[in-house]
């Protein structure tokens, strides 16, 4: 899938907002991410795998412990997405994009 | 907003079965579908170093300066809309040659990141509803 359905997907839950939320304070150990979820440590594991195949968290292996930390940039993105020129400036090449392309095809015949 | 204050940039790129020169006479060629004097109810066009544009479409109005006008490889121009709150943004198209294709890149920046930007679904409807209808595809599609 391509970059921003990935992140879209991965904000389309609340419990993976309520984790992009948490780690936006500061990066935070497996049990402290699950812990105020109301959910299976298990469905916290997917939830995590669907935020790093977005790229929006990365895991780092502290002795011990296994930290989790927020990376932003991906959701840029979204706000990329959502603006008024992204979605004016693609309408309109892809427009004139198809202009030549109708061009071409009746050169062809 | 100060000179400081955020600002955003998109880079958009196509291939289009065209030479370089016929792609750039046709950006600037209001009578061709896509380029953006096309769908204005009113404009006035003068691409040349220094020359002014204006389009209008409903109530959005667009005013930009061309700062180059490099035949057929480049073209650049500032752009002022509501959405720029009044500031200029600007708009740079460059035309490269990719075999018998022309690689046609258009960078818009310079854009402040502001909810007025980010949040207007106006502009984008008004296309969505026309182009479907219009030539049979949804623009949405290719993305």
């Amino acid at each position: 899938m391509d970059p921003l359905t990935d992140v879209l997907t991965a904000l389309s839950h609340p419990s993976r907002r309520d984790i992009v939320r948490r780690l936006a304070t500061a990066p935070a150990r497996f049990t402290d991410v699950a812990r105020p979820l109301d959910v299976s440590l298990n469905a916290v594991t997917k939830h995590l795998k669907l935020l790093e195949r977005a790229g929006l968290i990365e895991r780092e292996k502290r002795g011990r412990e296994v930290f989790i930390s927020l990376q932003p940039g991906p959701l840029r993105l979204v706000a990329g997405w959502m603006h008024e020129y992204e979605r004016f400036w693609n309408a309109r090449l892809d427009r004139f994009e198809q202009h030549f392309t109708e061009k071409k095809k009746e050169k062809k015949r | 907003m100060n000179a400081s204050a955020k600002t955003l940039e998109f880079t958009f790129e196509r291939t289009i079965p065209a030479s370089p020169a016929e792609v750039f006479d046709a950006w600037l060629d209001p009578k061709v579908p896509g380029n953006p004097w096309n769908a204005a109810e009113k404009f006035i066009l003068d691409p040349k170093v220094d020359g002014l544009f204006y389009w209008r479409l409903t109530t959005n109005t667009h005013y930009g300066r061309f700062t180059k006008v490099d035949r057929p490889a480049r073209i650049e121009h500032t752009w002022v809309s509501p959405s720029t709150q009044g500031r200029e943004s600007m708009v740079t198209v460059t035309f490269a040659k990719q075999g018998e294709n022309t690689l046609m890149t258009l960078v818009h920046s310079d854009l402040p990141d502001t909810d007025g930007g980010r949040g207007h679904e106006k502009g984008w409807n008004y296309f969505l509803g026309i182009f479907p209808g219009q030539f049979g595809g949804d623009p949405l599609k290719k993305r």
